[in-house]
C-alpha cells in the first residue's frame, strides 16, 4: 500500500501564523513581523519578540518536512499514551479546544502529527503544552523575565506567577531559559522519535518501582530531527548581569519574589535575549512513573542550546 | 560529550545525589512531592545512596563537583550548601545529616 492510499487527507491550515494565539488587526502604529500595523500594547509586544527572535536568534519558519507516514505509524502506546485514531483525536481537539487552547495549534500540523498531540493532551503529559508553537517568543521571553507560566490560563493568576499545571496556586519555577518547537509536525516528530531512542527506551522500560524513575535523558536535537532541526527551535535566555548568566538568574528570582510580596523590587527588570542557536543543541527528556499502570512515561520534553551557551562561562 | 553529569561520570562522586535531584527538581519538572515519596522508600537501594550522599555533601559542600548541582537543577537558595540544606529539611525534617 502506497503512502496516498494510508494517509489522511491534510487538513492543515498551510497560512495560519506561527503563533496560532496572535490575531492581528490592521490598525495604525507599530508595523508587526507581517507587515502588519498594530496599536494593541500586548500586540505590539508579540510582534517586537517575534521581530528579535527572527533577528537575533536566526529563528526561520521554514516548514519542517515530516514524513507523515512514520508518524502514523507510531504506537501511542509505546510512549504510555492512550491509543487514538486520527478521527477519535479530531474529535477530541474539537470538544476540548475551547477549555484547552493550546491544542489550537494543531490547526497547522498533519493529522498524524495532531493524533500524536492529542493523545499527549488526554494523557496529562505537558511537553505540548510549554514546548510548542502555541507558546508564543512573547509568552516565552516573560516567562524566563517574569516566571510567568504560558500554561496558566488565569491572566491575573499568570502575572503572579503561578503555576498553570501545579496542584494548590504553587509558584512557577522557570530557569534561565525558556525553548520551543515552532512546528508541530517537527515537534510531533521529535517525540516519536525520541520515544525510540535507545536510550529513552531503556527509561521507559525500566521495571517499574512505586516512588522512584528514570534520570533525565538528552539527545541530539539532531539524531531526532535531521542536521536541519535546530532551525525550527527558539528560545529566551536571561541577560547576564555584570557578565553572569548566575547573577541574572539570582536577580531575576529576587525581584519576581520581591514584587510578589509586596516589597519594593530592584528599578531594573529582568531582560532576556533570544537564544543565538540550537545547532548542537539536545532534546531533554524527563520522565514520571504512572502508578496505575505501573510504567514510566514521558512527562515532558524541550529543546535545549548547546553546551557551552548554558553553562556559565 | 554528554553536558549530564552522572553520564560523564556514571562513577564519579555524589552522581546519584545530582541525577535524582535533577530528575526530580528540574525546573521543568519541579515535583518535590514525589522526590519525598523517593526520600522515604528506604527498600529502594537508590534512594538510601542519595541519602548518604547528601549527607555526605552536607558535611563538606566544598567537595561537590563544582557548578555542576546548580547547573542541572537551578535551585533558588543561592548556593550548594544553602540548597543542600533545605533539601535535607524538606526530605528528612528534623533528623540530623
Amino acid at each position: 500500500m502506497g503512502a496516498g492510499d494510508s494517509l489522511e487527507t491534510d487538513t492543515r491550515v498551510v497560512d495560519a501564523p506561527d503563533v496560532p494565539r496572535e490575531t492581528p488587526e490592521p490598525e495604525k502604529a507599530e508595523e508587526s513581523p507581517r507587515g502588519e500595523v498594530l496599536d494593541d500594547p500586548d500586540k505590539r509586544r508579540e510582534a517586537s519578540a517575534e521581530a528579535r527572535q527572527r533577528a537575533d536568534g536566526h529563528w526561520k519558519s521554514d516548514r519542517f518536512e515530516v514524513n507523515r507516514e512514520e508518524l502514523g505509524r507510531f504506537d501511542l502506546k509505546r510512549a504510555g499514551l492512550p491509543d487514538m485514531s486520527i478521527e477519535s483525536a479530531a474529535k477530541y481537539i474539537d470538544e476540548n479546544r475551547a477549555s484547552r487552547p493550546w491544542l489550537a495549534m494543531t490547526d497547522r500540523a498533519c493529522p498524524e502529527a495532531r493524533r500524536i498531540i492529542a493523545a499527549m493532551d488526554l494523557a496529562g503529559v505537558h511537553p505540548h503544552i510549554r514546548h510548542e508553537g502555541w507558546v508564543t517568543e512573547e509568552a516565552n521571553r516573560r516567562r524566563v523575565t517574569h516566571r510567568e507560566d504560558p500554561a496558566q490560563l488565569d491572566p491575573e493568576k499568570q502575572a503572579l506567577s503561578v503555576d498553570g499545571l501545579r496542584p494548590n496556586d504553587k509558584r512557577h519555577r522557570c530557569a534561565d531559559i525558556a525553548t520551543r518547537i515552532t512546528d508541530p509536525d517537527a515537534f510531533a516528530t521529535a517525540f516519536t522519535r525520541g520515544a525510540e531512542h535507545s536510550e529513552v527506551r531503556k527509561a521507559l522500560d525500566m521495571a517499574f518501582k512505586p516512588n522512584d524513575k528514570p534520570a533525565i535523558v538528552e539527545i541530539p536535537i539532531a539524531d531526532l530531527l535531521g542536521p536541519d532541526g535546530h532551525i525550527h527551535c527558539t528560545g529566551w535566555r536571561l541577560k547576564p548581569v555584570d557578565g553572569s548568566i548566575t547573577t541574572a538568574y539570582e536577580n531575576r528570582n529576587t525581584w519576581v519574589v520581591d514584587r510578589l510580596e509586596g516589597r519594593k523590587p530592584d528599578p531594573s527588570e529582568p531582560e532576556a535575549l533570544p537564544v543565538q542557536t540550537f545547532e548542537g543543541g539536545v532534546f531533554t527528556f524527563i520522565f514520571v512513573g504512572n502508578e496505575t499502570e505501573r510504567r514510566y512515561e514521558i512527562m515532558t520534553m524541550c529543546p535545549d542550546p548547546p553546551e557551552d551557551q548554558r553553562r556559565e562561562s | 560529550m554528554s553536558p549530564l553529569y552522572w553520564e560523564r561520570h556514571p562513577d564519579g562522586p555524589f552522581a546519584t545525589l545530582i541525577a535524582v535531584a535533577t530528575s526530580y527538581l528540574h525546573p521543568e519538572i519541579d515535583d518535590a512531592d514525589s522526590l519525598k515519596r523517593f526520600a522515604k522508600s528506604e527498600d529502594n537501594q537508590k534512594s538510601r545512596v542519595f541519602k548518604s550522599e547528601l549527607r555526605e555533601a552536607l558535611a563538606d559542600p566544598s567537595r561537590l563537583p563544582a557548578g555542576e548541582l546548580f547547573a542541572h537543577v537551578k535551585y533558588d537558595e543561592g548556593s550548594d550548601e544553602a540548597f543542600l540544606r533545605q533539601l535535607w529539611h524538606d526530605l528528612y525534617g528534623d533528623e540530623t545529616p
